[in-house]
Formats: C-alpha cells, structure tokens, sequence
C-alpha cells in the first residue's frame, strides 16, 4: 500500500491497562476480551487520511510489566508518536506515568508527540483517576489528553488520528527533518489515495467522554 | 589368565597387498640404520601419506609419515611437504596445522584401519587422551608395514571384536597388561538403544564392537581426568563414529556448511557443483587394483548402510532424521519391573529425536523435569505423589487462610493476587482447554500461580510463567502434579524472570557472542550478518527476546491472531514437542540458543537482502510467529550444536540459564563427549578464536554494558 508518510507509534503504559485492546480496536474495529498478554511487543497497522494524504500508522504495542522495561525502551527509538495509557479505574496506573514519561524522553526522539489516554471510560462506575486530574497531568507535561475505551472504541479512533494530526501539522511546520529517519517519518509516494482506510482528518478535541 | 591373542601379520590381506607391490615403502629397522636428525633411529618411513582436510579428494595434503626410536620410545611423526599442497585454498596455516610432531607411541591409545572398497587405505589413530589425528590415507601402500614397525616395538593387540581395531599397550606392569586384555576379551557387546532407529549411521556400526571402550580403564593417570564412559554405552560409539569422519568436519563445518546456509532453504544445495548428496566426489584416480581375497574382506564392511560418511555430513548438516513419537511400548522398555527408568540417557536421547506421543507426556515429563527421579519405583512416585499433594495443599492454605484484613496490610501479596488475576484471563484463552466464560481451569492457573509465588516468594510472579504453566497443566491434568513440574521447571528458566533481567541478559550474550564464532568461523571469518547486525544496532539480539524467554511458545502458539481453531492446537502441540525435546538436556542444555541461530541463518539472506533495520528485524520475527517448522529447525538446530561443538558451547558461559545446578554436571560432562570427534577441528577453531576479531567481543561487552 502506497502512502505518503509512515508514522511509527509506540503505546506504552502499566500492564493491563488496554493497551494491546486499543490497538484492536483501532486496527481490527473489534474489543477482543480474551487474548495474550504482551511480552516484548505486537505490531499492528493501519491507513489513515489527513489532509486527503494516505498516512501509514505502524504501531508497535509493547509490554506493560516492569521487569520488562529494559527491553521495551529499545522499541522507544524512532518512534514519531506514543499513546501512554494508564487505566482510570486504577489509580496506580495513573501514579506511574511520571515513571513511563521518563523512559519516553530518555529513549525516544524529544520531538516525538504523545497522548495522554485514560483507558476503560467505560466503567465510570469504578473510576478512581478524574477527567480533570488526566487533563491537569497532560498540560503540565504538554501531552495531548484523551479518555477512550477500547470496549465501546469510543474516542479511539479520534485518539490515534488526532496524534497523527499533530505529528502532520509538525512536518508541515519543518520540526522534522522529515529525510531523517530517527524522527519515526518514513515518507512515501506523496498523496496517491484510495488505499487508506477513509478516515478523515480527526478533529474532535481531548476531554473527558463519560462524564 | 586369558592369553592375549597376538596378531599374526601373515595371514593379513594387507600383508600380501604390501608385498604385491613390491614394498615400495622403506623398511629400515632390519636393514642399515637411519638416523633421524633429532638423533633417534628412523624405523620406518612412508612417503606420499596424505591426509584429506576436505570433502573433496583432490583437495589433500601429502607428506612423510616416520617411526622414530629414540632410547627405547618409539615416536610417530607426520610432516607435510612444504609448498607442495595440491590446492593453494589449504594455506600454510593448514600445513603446520595437521604436522604431527613426534609423538611417544605409547601416547596412542588405538589405530583402526579402514579398507574402502575404493579408494587408499587409510589409518585413525587414536590418542589416550581421546584426541584423534585425521585419517592418514596411504597413497604408496605400507599400512601393514607401520602396524609391523609397531608391534616391534610396543605391545599392540588386535581388538577382538573388531579386527581392525589395534590396541596398543605399552604397560610395564604385567598385571595390568594381563588386566587390559581381559577386559577386551570380556567386553559386553554394545547394546543398540531400545530406540534402534534414532540415528541411522551411528547405530548401525554400535553393533559393530569398538575395543576403545575398553581401553579407558586401562589409561592410569588419564582415567582420572576423563569422563569414565559406560562400556555399552551408544553415545561412545557414536563418538568413535564422528572421529572418524573428522577429515570430513574440518571443511565441512567450514566451507559445505557455510555454502549451505548461505542458502535460504533447498533440498538440492549439498555440493556447490550440484552433485547429490549421495554422490561421492569424483576420486583423482584409479583406485588401486585390489587383490581377490580383499573382496571377501570388503564385503564385510560393507553392512554399513550405504555409505555412513554420507550419512554423517547430512546429520552434520541436517541433524538426525526426526523420529516418531515415543509410544508406549517404547516407554514400557525403558522401565524395569519396579518401574525405574533403566537407562535415562537413553530415554532423553529418544525423547529428542522424537518427542513424546501425547497421552504419554503425563507421565514422562515429570522425570524429564526432574520432579520425578528416573531411579524412582512405580511405589516410590505413588508415595511421593500423595505427600507432594499433602505439601501443595498446605502451601495453598497460606494465601487462602490471609484474611482481608491481612491483606489490606500486605501490598505485596495485593499486587501479585492482582498481576496474576489479571494474567490467567489473559493466557491461551483461544485454546480449547482454557477458552469460555467461568472455565474451572483458568482457576487452577490462578491457585497454583498464586501458591508457587508463595513456594518461590523470592522470584514471585512475573508474566510469561503463566505461559509456561498453562501446557503443564493441560498435559498434566492436576493441580498438584502440574504445580510440583512447574517449580521444576522454574528451577530451569526462572532466571528469565529475574526483576533485574540477570537471565535474559546472560542469555542473549551468549546468543551474541556464539553467533559471532559461528559466523566466523564456520562461515569463513567474513561474518557478514554480524558485521551487519553491527552496523544495524542489532548485536543485543533483542529481537530474540520473546523465543528465549518463553521457549518459543508464542512462536509455536500463535493464539493471539490465528483465526482456524485446528490450526492452534497444531500450533499447541508443536510447543509441547519442542519444549520435551528442549528438557531432555541431550547434548546441550542451551539447544534453545541453537534453536535461534537455526532460524536466523535460514533467513538470513533475508534478513540482509531486504536491508532490515532493528525495527525491520523485530516485526519480521514477530510475523515468524506459526510460521516456523518445528522438525527441520530442531534438525538445524542439532547440526549446530555438533558443528562448533565444545567451541560453541564455550561461548555459553557456565551457568547460563537453563542450566542445571552441579549435581548434574557428571552427565554433562558425559554427553559432552558425543562431540569428541570435533576435538581436532575445535583445536582449529581455538586457534582462530584467538585471533578472531577481538575488537568485536569487546563490542559485544559494552553493547550489554550500555543497553542494560
Ligand atoms: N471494560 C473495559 N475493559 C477493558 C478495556 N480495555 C481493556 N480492557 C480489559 O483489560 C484487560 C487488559 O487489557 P490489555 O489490552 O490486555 O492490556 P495491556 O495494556 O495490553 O496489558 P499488557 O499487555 O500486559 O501490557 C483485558 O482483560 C481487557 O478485557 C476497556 O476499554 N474497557
Ligand atoms: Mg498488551
């Protein structure tokens, strides 16, 4: 499949908050209840549209547990996007996202864009972290904010799609050195259409979805 | 006492050959004395004796072979001539390789002569040590006359089983003189393992009696040092087997193999000029004419299955031919009466070749695992079983009995009930076994992973042992037993679950550092897909992460995307025939490591064709997932582990998980042994590894030292 520009995302955040759930969703348009857990790393990929040009998300979904850090920093590298996802029904998935912003920054590209996903809105009844408190912790790390839940695929989509806008926007912008390789840009055959998968350019904003 | 049976060269084909052709080869022990220049007296002396470090005939190194009496030792010796070599590919370097420098007589422990029915004859001699020289192929004829000069000088038996095996004695102690020919004339025959069928070459001549065996008793200050071998045991005479087809393993490793693998797969790769694999390279000339009585003589060695030669390189290659299953017969001969495991090498040999049929693993994995000992009665494990029950059931009672309140105050065991609540729901859920809502066995993965992390508190839950747990207890069908096989197994791969990652690290370093010998020096010292590793920040080998740390269940296993149900248990099952081959420990503790090494050079064009960077590399050995034969990769994998030998091997360092703790290095050191007729071509590679790219070893180390 031809594409303008390939985007390598990376999705990181504590065991069992969604992650790999996210990624089928985006992907395969399903919520899968029972599947793997993560060791090491699974790799999902889909087209998008921006700006009418087709965009190629490879996304790699790694592991959450701890003792597992040490080899999915090495997937950090080159990646132009992260979704750090922490679990709003599990205050200490919440608690350890200073921890995973710090890998981010220690091992990935500085420029690289990341959103803040508060996973399973669904289950408003059990949260524990507060729409505000994500939003609060996004703004004082500059991180875009969204809550999702990969049961309902509500705002997933918008999710994946608003961070690659962003990534967009940076090369239209010239952050990127966009021949430069370890900025997680691959660029391709410029705007040939019609193998995306005919989503449009997300604009839906972050915030809270389930109240 | 036994009378030694001497040997009466008279009536020796060979003698009658020798004389045929006039003698062309120098007797001097009777005639005029020659002085050697290091001042002994050259006894004998044979021109144009040539040895073969490749496949191919042509390709030979000619030189002068002499007995040497000095004092009253007598000395062998062997020196190429120089700047003589029929092929400029075999460098000076080679020469001084293969001389033989003066060699006390009383040194070798044997001489086995082989007559081919086409072909010079040619002569192994075997050191005490175990050593062997590559075979000497007599270009001008005087094989009858070297054993002659021998037996003037030392004390040389004819084996009696095998006519032409020569023993040599050289003992001043009459008693153990007397001691030495009792015990060949005593030898038990060997027994072909239960499992005849393993290997193909090796059991075929086991039946064929090797007086070596019987040798090592005999070798004084050396039988400390060495491994004492079992007289009938087959895994000796399979060694005996490769020594003598060490000529072919020096190039072979170097040079047949590297071209093979070079190659993505094929069944027509054996020779690069296209000849089949069963096709022996054209000889350089005539065969010597060979008198009429030798054809009696010739048919006699020719039981051997075609051309065992033939069959060696191919397992050296390929591995050995894969086996089926273990059946219940089968496993009914491996146990005595009272049901203890009569030969358990013999058994974990089987295993490995064949795997186990599947409603016999209940029973064999246990010992396998080392929960059940092989020396076990049928009585004994029925004991053991019902206090093991007893043990687990009170084991559980520690975290059933910690009330909430407890709990509430215990964050450790919080967070494990909640990890390992989480995990259960997320293991092998699509397999028959564990899919559906409210499944009873999903709980019983939760109690036993729950119990070991209170049996283990040390190492405590971590994720992955759930994916180790789960075929156990399918195979096992109980908690008890499934969790006592479980810590076993941990006491193996634990380590890959250490917090700090010590035995993942410890792991993919050796991994790193095997691959850069292997592809140095059995692919020619150009080593190209480490060269390119290193130019792609591949050399952790992280991308192998996932196969070690699990043995390669997801890669057998592939639950996650596969939609055909059938399809996954296949995938199931093949973990289980991996991971029971794995367990046997037979010829490494480390074949998992081989395992990768297999798959990476199957795709290595691949890998280096398409340029693939680190990311690149990872996602194509993730999408490998379900798409790897088991079979013909634990083949690979074999002729891996034979083809660099102790020199492989050496780059595990000791301990490297899976490793056993000491108690079973005896076995071990053993099995090790199965690679002794590697030991010249291991001398050729320690020399090289001493020069081998020494800066690049000390890549490796600081690629751990920063990545970790
Ligand atoms: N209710 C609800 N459950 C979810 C949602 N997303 C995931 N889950 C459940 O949460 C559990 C963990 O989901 P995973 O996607 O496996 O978590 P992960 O982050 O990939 O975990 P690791 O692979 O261990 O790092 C699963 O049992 C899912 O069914 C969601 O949006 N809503
Ligand atoms: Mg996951």
């Amino acid at each position: 499949m031809s594409y303008a520009y390939l985007f390598k995302y990376i999705i990181i955040g504590d065991t069992g908050v969604g992650k790999s759930c996210l990624l089928l969703q985006f992907t395969d348009k399903r919520f899968q209840p029972v599947h793997d857990l993560t060791i090491g790393v699974e790799f999902g990929a889909r087209m998008i549209t921006i700006d009418n040009k087709p965009i190629k998300l490879q996304i790699w979904d790694t592991a959450g547990q701890e003792s597992f850090r040490s080899i999915t920093r090495s997937y950090y590298r080159g990646a132009a996007g992260a979704l750090l996802v922490y679990d709003i029904t599990r205050r200490e998935t919440f608690n350890h996202l200073a921890s995973w912003l710090e890998d981010a920054r220690q091992h990935a590209n500085a420029n690289m864009t990341i959103m803040l996903v508060g996973n399973k809105c669904d289950l408003a009844h059990r949260r524990a972290v507060s729409t505000e408190e994500g939003e609060q912790f996004a703004k004082e790390h500059g991180l875009l904010f969204m809550e999702c839940s990969a049961k309902t695929a509500q705002n997933v989509e918008e999710a994946f799609i608003k961070t690659a806008a962003t990534i967009y926007k940076k090369i239209q912008d010239g952050v990127f050195d966009v021949s430069n390789e370890s900025f997680g840009i691959k660029v391709g055959y410029g705007g040939i259409q019609g193998n995306a998968a005919g989503v449009g350019t997300s604009t839906s904003q972050g915030g809270g979805c389930c109240g | 006492m036994i009378e030694i049976e001497s040997y009466d060269f008279a009536d020796d084909v060979d003698y009658a050959a020798s004389q045929q052709q006039g003698s062309q080869s120098i007797m001097r022990s009777n005639s005029g004395k020659m002085k050697d220049p290091e001042g002994g007296e050259v006894v004998y002396v044979k021109d144009n004796v040539s040895i073969h470090p490749t496949q191919y005939m042509s390709e030979r190194i000619s030189g002068r072979l002499k007995l040497v009496k000095q004092d009253d030792s007598l000395f062998m010796m062997w020196i190429p001539y120089k700047g003589q070599n029929t092929n400029t590919r075999l460098s000076e370097r080679d020469r001084n390789l293969y001389t033989i420098r003066p060699l006390p007589i009383t040194d070798v422990r044997s001489i086995r002569r082989h007559t081919p029915p086409l072909g010079w004859q040619y002569l192994i001699v075997v050191l005490s040590s175990g050593l062997a020289f590559p075979p000497l192929y007599f270009y001008n004829g005087g094989v009858k006359e070297f054993l002659a000069t021998i037996k003037q000088h030392v004390l040389l038996v004819r084996s009696a089983d095998d006519a032409n095996v020569f023993i040599v004695n050289d003992f001043q102690d009459p008693l153990q003189k007397t001691l030495s020919s009792l015990e060949l004339l005593g030898v038990v025959p060997v027994v072909a393992p239960s499992s005849a069928a393993i290997a193909v070459s090796p059991t075929s001549e086991s039946q064929e009696k090797m007086a070596e065996c019987a040798c090592d008793t005999n070798c004084g200050s050396e039988f400390i040092e060495r491994p004492k071998y079992k007289v009938n045991d087959p895994a000796r005479d399979f060694s005996i087997q490769l020594l003598e087809k060490f000529s072919l393993v020096t190039k072979f490793a170097r040079e047949t193999t590297s071209q093979l693998f070079r190659e993505n797969s094929g069944e027509n790769l054996f020779l690069s000029d296209g000849r089949k694999p069963n096709h022996i390279p054209a000889l350089p000339a005539a065969p010597p004419k060979l008198p009429p009585n030798d054809v009696q003589k010739v048919s006699d060695e020719v039981h051997v299955p075609e051309d065992p030669l033939e069959f060696y390189k191919l397992a050296l290659i390929w591995g050995n031919p894969r086996q089926p299953p273990l059946s219940q017969e089968e496993w009914g001969d491996f146990l005595d009466s009272e049901g203890r495991v009569v030969d358990s090498e013999a058994l974990k040999k089987r295993v490995f070749y064949g795997g186990i049929a599947h409603e016999l693993r209940k029973e064999v994995w246990p010992f396998l695992l080392g929960h059940y000992d092989f020396n076990s009665t049928y009585a004994e494990r029925e004991y053991l079983r019902s206090a093991r029950k007893e043990d687990y059931e009170i084991i559980k009672l520690q975290w059933q009995s910690i009330s909430p309140q407890q709990a509430k105050r215990f964050t450790k065991f919080r967070e494990r009930k909640g990890l390992i609540d989480k995990d259960v729901v997320r293991t092998d859920r699509s397999f028959s076994y564990y899919n559906g809502d409210d499944n009873p066995n999903i709980n019983l993965l939760y109690d036993i992973l729950l119990t070991y992390s209170f049996y283990n508190f040390d190492l405590g839950y971590c994720q992955g042992m759930n994916d180790y747990l789960s075929p156990l207890l399918f195979v096992m069908e109980d908690e008890s037993e499934a969790f006592w096989c479980f810590a076993a197994l941990m006491e193996r791969v634990g380590p890959n679950f250490n917090r700090d990652q010590s035995g993942m690290q410890a792991q993919l370093f050796a991994l790193s550092k095997y691959c850069l010998v292997h592809w140095q020096l059995v692919e020619l010292s150009d080593s190209p897909l480490h060269d390119y590793f290193k130019q792609n920040d591949c050399l952790n080998y992280f991308f192998c992460f996932r196969w070690i740390l699990m043995q390669f269940k997801r890669q057998c296993a592939d639950i996650y995307f596969s939609s055909f149900a059938h399809h996954r248990e296949l995938r199931y099952e093949e973990t289980l025939l991996l991971w029971e081959v794995l367990w046997t420990h037979h010829l490494t503790e480390h074949l998992h490591l081989y395992v990768c090494v297999a798959i990476l050079k199957k795709y290595r064009n691949k890998i280096m064709g398409d340029r693939m960077d680190f990311d690149t590399l990872l996602k194509f050995i993730n999408e490998l997932t379900g798409h790897i034969d088991i079979e013909p990769t634990l083949r690979d994998a074999e002729a891996l582990c034979l083809c660099l030998g102790e020199t492989g091997a050496a780059c595990i360092p000791p301990g490297t998980p899976p490793s056993l703790p000491l108690k079973n290095a005896l076995v071990s050191s053993q099995l090790e042994d199965e690679i002794l007729g590697y030991t010249i071509l291991r001398k050729v590679i320690a020399d090289q590894i001493a020069s081998a790219k020494e800066d690049d070893l000390v890549a490796f180390e600081l690629v751990f030292r920063w990545e970790w």
